[in-house]
């Protein structure tokens, strides 16, 4: 309960102060929807010559799009150094965290907003209202899924930015590991080979925070929300796990910064 | 000759800055095998499906070899416009006023030295994975010749385009939503994921009057299907539009100029 108050203070301080620079953040969370936007464009024209591949047509494509986006989107908006932790850990910057009396990872996380991650978010709750059958009877699930896929990715986040504890300079290690789920979950997962099928239901578990929770939206079914629900749980366990015994690897960078 | 000279010693340098940070450099090939990857099931898929050996005059082999060269030529974009935000935003910029060469030939000259090395590191991954996965029987040596004339051509007009972007950082605060909507311009109308021949006939020719395309496609269709005249064409193409966006950097670059307060120091 402690973590979440310092989560929930940091997002109204992070938001505030983005509106400080109120221009830059309405240009860069539209430009992120407009972004997004033309992403699907691809996928309009490919469903036009072929409506339906693998059993995947253009509504299950969105709707992948509309639970990854808002997921990814509200993770990183509300835990901006998901993707920096790598970078925090490598120079030294944790010092900070472990100076206070907050749990260092929870406080690592959302000391910082992604103005984009916003407009990612923006664009998957448009794409759940406009496109997204099912209307508002959905919205419980399609909120409890996104919360879900948010999980995902933060223990994805966490898990990639923790091997800097082990090899020092895992940044762009790192970076690589978050894309290529980010990436992958864009694709619905049964146009991939079963070996590679294999792959993004574990290490890049990017099935689980496309495929699956879009799948669950269009067709409910209680085995795919069990999955992500245990998933999620292993998966966020696993991430603190590992974040705090690599904590005990951590060597100071004898940094001395000033920090507002 | 002296400015070409200094260019090409600026881009000299931009190119092994690239290569003194090997492991971030190498990292880039892991993208570049996991977009392939991607792109061969995705395409798979399509062709197993619709059960034709071609689509718009593209087999499967075809069309995995053009998305190998669109991205090489994406992939190995630099990206200047966020140095340049960066040097605008903290005054650095003024110290660049002293150079002998203009902050935009500057940074046009990095720009393209840091594109270079990319360019042969995704060439060869990219080269190497599909080939593996679909075979090396795509294209001709004419048709690679005829890539490699037109990619870079290609990259002179993104590392424009990409100063032009930077450039706004003189007006705007953040430039980088500029740059997506670029960037998904050539995923979209500049045919990065689908060739112009996929599109319905009312967006193919508006894409055909776009710069958009003299990027990505233009390279990719002349190594997948080399057609001398075709070749000619959009080589005409890219160098117009070369001349039309250099002429708008000189002119953006004087406006912003005009802008540009230096406080001492």
């Amino acid at each position: 309960m402690k973590s979440l108050g310092l989560i929930w203070r940091y997002l109204r301080h992070n938001l505030m102060s983005a509106m400080a620079y109120r221009g830059a953040f309405v240009l860069q969370v539209f430009g992120m929807l407009l972004n997004d936007l033309m992403l699907l464009v691809f996928w309009t024209l490919l469903f036009q010559r072929f409506p339906l591949l693998n059993g995947w047509d253009l509504t299950g494509v969105v709707t992948i799009y509309a639970v990854s986006a808002s997921g990814f989107g509200l993770v990183v908006a509300v835990f901006g150094n998901l993707t920096r932790v790598a970078h925090v850990i490598a120079s030294g910057d944790l010092d900070y965290y472990l100076a206070l009396p907050a749990n260092p990872l929870w406080h690592l996380l959302s000391s910082r907003t992604n103005l984009s991650g916003w407009g990612d978010l923006l664009f998957g709750v448009l794409l759940y209202v406009i496109v997204v059958p099912g209307g508002w009877q959905t919205l419980p699930l399609y909120v409890l899924l996104v919360i879900l896929v948010a999980l995902i990715f933060c223990a994805v986040g966490v898990l990639a930015g923790s091997l800097a504890f082990w090899l020092g300079q895992a940044q762009d290690l790192a970076a690589q590991w978050f894309n290529a789920t980010l990436s992958f979950s864009l694709y619905p997962v049964d146009f991939f080979p079963g070996v590679v099928r294999v792959l993004l239901y574990t290490l890049l578990p990017a099935a689980l925070v496309g495929s699956v929770p879009a799948r669950a939206l269009l067709q409910f079914r209680w085995q795919n929300l069990g999955l992500m629900v245990v998933f999620t749980l292993g998966a966020m366990a696993l991430a603190q796990w590992v974040f705090f015994r690599g904590l005990r690897r951590y060597e100071s960078g004898n940094m001395i910064v000033t920090r507002g | 000759m002296k400015p070409l000279r200094r260019c090409l010693f600026i881009g000299r340098i931009a190119a092994r800055q690239q290569l003194a940070y090997r492991g971030e450099f190498l990292m880039r090939a892991v993208a570049m095998v996991i977009f392939m990857g991607i792109f061969m099931a995705l395409w798979s898929t399509v062709y197993t499906v619709s059960g034709n050996a071609t689509e718009s005059g593209y087999t499967l082999r075809d069309i995995v070899w053009y998305l190998v060269m669109t991205e090489t030529v994406m992939m190995s974009s630099s990206r200047i416009f966020l140095d340049m935000g960066e040097a605008v935003r903290s005054g650095a910029v003024a110290y660049t006023l002293a150079r002998p060469v203009s902050f935009p030939l500057f940074q046009a000259a990095t720009s393209l030295g840091t594109s270079a090395p990319r360019f042969a590191l995704n060439l060869a991954t990219g080269a190497l994975v599909v080939g593996l996965g679909v075979g090396f029987g795509a294209g001709s040596l004419p048709g690679l010749l005829a890539f490699l004339l037109l990619a870079i051509l290609a990259l002179l007009l993104d590392a424009l385009i990409g100063v032009l972007i930077g450039l706004l950082a003189f007006w705007m605060e953040e430039t980088q939503p500029v740059f997506w909507i670029y960037q998904k311009l050539l995923f979209t109308v500049g045919g990065l994921f689908l060739p112009l021949e996929f599109f319905p006939d009312w967006l193919r020719t508006i894409s055909r009057w776009l710069p958009f395309h003299f990027i990505t496609y233009a390279p990719a269709r002349a190594f997948v299907a080399f057609a001398p005249g075709e070749v000619a064409r959009l080589a005409l193409g890219q160098v117009l539009y070369l001349a039309f966006f250099g002429t708008l950097v000189a002119l953006v670059w004087r406006a912003a100029q005009r802008r540009l307060v230096v406080q001492g120091g």
